[in-house]
């Protein structure tokens, strides 16, 4: 597995999902509130970790998240970029691509490339454009992946024009923090 | 204070000339490109190093001279400035390798493909450095754990495979130009039905291209990235 | 839930800033480990109870057969987890060496384990190792009169101080913003008085380690 060790992805699996056994397990207590047993057929929440390798041993079946429900499409369908998918689901995409093949929807996939797609220009032009405070609520409503998406855009642009004014290129190591404000 | 303008200004005794003209630091050059842009390592360029190992050298030597023979500090600096620049290229060429090996360890030490890349020096590092990450992650976590569960490489005695060793992102992008005309490049990446279709490249054109359908070319120098 | 503890664990490593590091959170990963003992605890009684019954396991799918595995499935997360917090802080130790040399600070040695000390220590001594047999230094040298690293050839080429930025000017302006005490000799066996808020025009090369150390910035133009 080339992501092992891959915080994002580990982070993206923790998720939880709600399956329905297929086969009985005992001798568990995947919560405490549940029972030790599991009965065939019971409605259990779990992480997608746990919920991928049993789907793959044919001992439960998933249900379609909620973050990808009818709701969701239809708000996304009438203003994209308005949508706050973070509160959902704070890696969206990453865990759209991880869902899609285990629930057998095949419209998820459209869902996640129209959704990003006309995400991905708004955010464009925004980090090229205008420098949001941490807190606006802009940045709220991002997933992670467009976070990173935005961060890398700026950081291109700042470079750039770094390049062509010039200025310091010698920096404090990042390691050590920030000891004193610059003074601009 | 203007570097290269005024380097043209100053003039410059033959045999610098010449060795300014020896296109070994610009090969450098190149493979120091490459090796920052691929996503895996890339075969170690050993004559080329300590082919341009020797030109610091001279360079070193002509610096001295010049610096002890009372030559004008201005020009002296320029010379100076000159070697800086050859020497970063090699440092970071070296650097960049040998973060590579840090960052992928087990997979290279693993993979004898990628292990005969090395140089004899860095085929020590790697053994160096794989020892230490295993003995550090054995200490910390490893050993603590169930018996069947204390294998660096793989998840469990249950696993079929090594499934725990991270490897380099060979379908990433690289931007790429080449120097002749390539014809019969096959796409990995795309819808599916449109990796039949054969690619070809114009010389000196930029591409924006999934790493490993351009893999081999890379390796025989016929495409540079950038 | 199975997982959370583990979980709990790298979300605590991603909290962190870019690069920088929290404080190893040893109490926790001695809960996940005995979390770990415990399911295999619980996946061995299963199996036992299977063979009790006299099932063949590896065929017999019945309900204890997917207990086991749940058992084992929250084994395998958990040593990802822990393994995924001990690999990614063990290469931000080791990209110390790139950053700010072979000395650790303390301020980040109070954040690191004992292993994790060690290991830095181990892995700063195979880059030695290897910059001793090139010849050639790569990382921040820490002081350039006290340099770590004695080379056997007095060979020019490696008593530089190493160069992360490609060298454009050979002097660069500078200021000083950190106490950095007295009789520092420059490169060209001459020292200076770097008194707080003084400025100079330093050579590049001797100038970029203190840069990097947060004692010294580089004025614009």
């Amino acid at each position: 597995m080339a992501k092992y060790y891959d915080i994002d992805d580990i982070i993206v699996e923790e998720e939880t999902v709600s399956v329905i056994f297929q086969k009985a397990a005992s001798g568990v207590g995947i919560d405490p509130s549940s029972s030790i047993f599991i009965e065939t057929g019971s409605k259990v929440e779990l992480p997608f970790w746990l919920a991928h390798e049993l789907q793959l041993r044919q001992a439960v079946s998933v249900n379609v998240p909620p973050c990808f429900n009818q709701k969701t499409r239809q708000e996304l369908h009438a203003d994209s970029a308005g949508v706050d998918l973070r509160s959902r689901c704070p890696f969206f995409y990453e865990f759209g691509c991880k869902i899609a093949p285990i629930v057998g929807d095949r419209t998820i996939g459209f869902l996640l490339l129209s959704a990003f797609k006309s995400r991905y220009k708004e955010i464009l032009t925004k980090a090229h454009s205008v420098a949001f405070a941490a807190g606006s609520k802009f940045w709220t409503i991002l997933t992670k992946e467009e976070i990173y998406l935005y961060e890398t855009a700026q950081s291109a642009m700042a470079s750039f024009k770094k390049w062509r004014m010039g200025g310091p290129r010698f920096q404090i190591a990042s390691v050590l923090g920030r000891k004193r404000k610059s003074k601009e | 204070m203007a570097s290269s303008s005024a380097a043209e200004g100053v003039s410059m005794d033959d045999d610098y000339e010449t060795l300014i003209a020896t296109t070994d630091v610009e090969l450098l050059k190149r493979a120091w490109r490459n090796e920052k842009a691929a996503p895996e390592i890339l075969r170690y360029e050993s004559k080329l190093v300590s082919r341009v190992n020797k030109v610091i050298q001279l360079m070193e030597e002509i610096v001295e001279e010049k610096s002890s023979g009372g030559t004008d500090p201005l020009s002296v600096s320029l010379y100076q400035m000159d070697l800086d620049r050859t020497l970063f290229l090699l440092r970071s060429y070296l650097r960049i390798r040998i973060q590579k090996i840090e960052k992928y360890v087990f997979h290279i030490q693993k993979t004898e493909e990628l292990r005969n890349r090395l140089s004899k020096y860095e085929k020590d590092f790697a053994k160096m450095c794989e020892n230490d990450l295993e003995q550090h992650l054995d200490e910390s976590v490893l050993s603590k754990l169930p018996k069947d569960y204390k294998s660096v490489l793989r998840q469990s005695s249950m696993s079929e495979e090594d499934d725990m060793v991270p490897e380099p992102q060979l379908d990433a992008f690289v931007l790429c130009r080449s120097k002749e005309y390539l014809t019969g490049i096959q796409l990995e990446d795309g819808p599916v039905d449109d990796r039949s279709k054969l690619f070809e490249m114009e010389p000196g054109v930029l591409h924006f291209i999934c790493y490993k359908s351009i893999k081999a070319l890379v390796e025989s120098g016929k495409i540079d990235l950038l | 839930m199975y997982g959370s503890k583990a979980s709990q664990l790298v979300k605590e490593f991603a909290s962190g800033e870019k690069g920088q590091l929290t404080t190893y959170n040893n109490d926790l990963i001695r809960e996940v480990v005995a979390e770990c003992t415990q399911h295999h605890l619980d996946f061995q009684s299963l199996i036992r109870k299977m063979q009790e019954e006299g099932l063949d396991i590896q065929t017999a799918k019945n309900a204890d057969h997917y207990g086991a595995l749940i058992h084992h499935l929250a084994v395998v997360r958990n040593k990802r987890c822990l393994m995924a917090y001990m690999y990614n802080r063990a290469e931000i130790i080791r990209n110390l060496l790139w950053k700010i040399g072979h000395m650790l600070p303390q301020e980040i040695k109070v954040k690191l384990c004992s292993t994790e000390e060690e290991h830095f220590k181990n892995h700063s001594k195979a880059l030695k190792n290897y910059m001793l047999k090139v010849e050639v230094d790569l990382t921040v040298v820490t002081s350039p009169s006290s340099s770590p690293i004695s080379f056997p050839s007095p060979s020019p080429a490696s008593t530089h101080a190493p160069d992360m930025v490609p060298p454009k000017d050979p002097y660069i302006k500078v200021r000083v913003i950190d106490d950095i005490g007295e009789g520092i000799l420059l490169s060209d066996d001459k020292s200076a008085n770097f008194a707080l808020h003084s400025m100079h025009l330093l050579k590049r090369t001797d100038a970029e380690q203190f840069i990097a150390q947060g004692k010294m910035e580089e004025l614009k133009g």
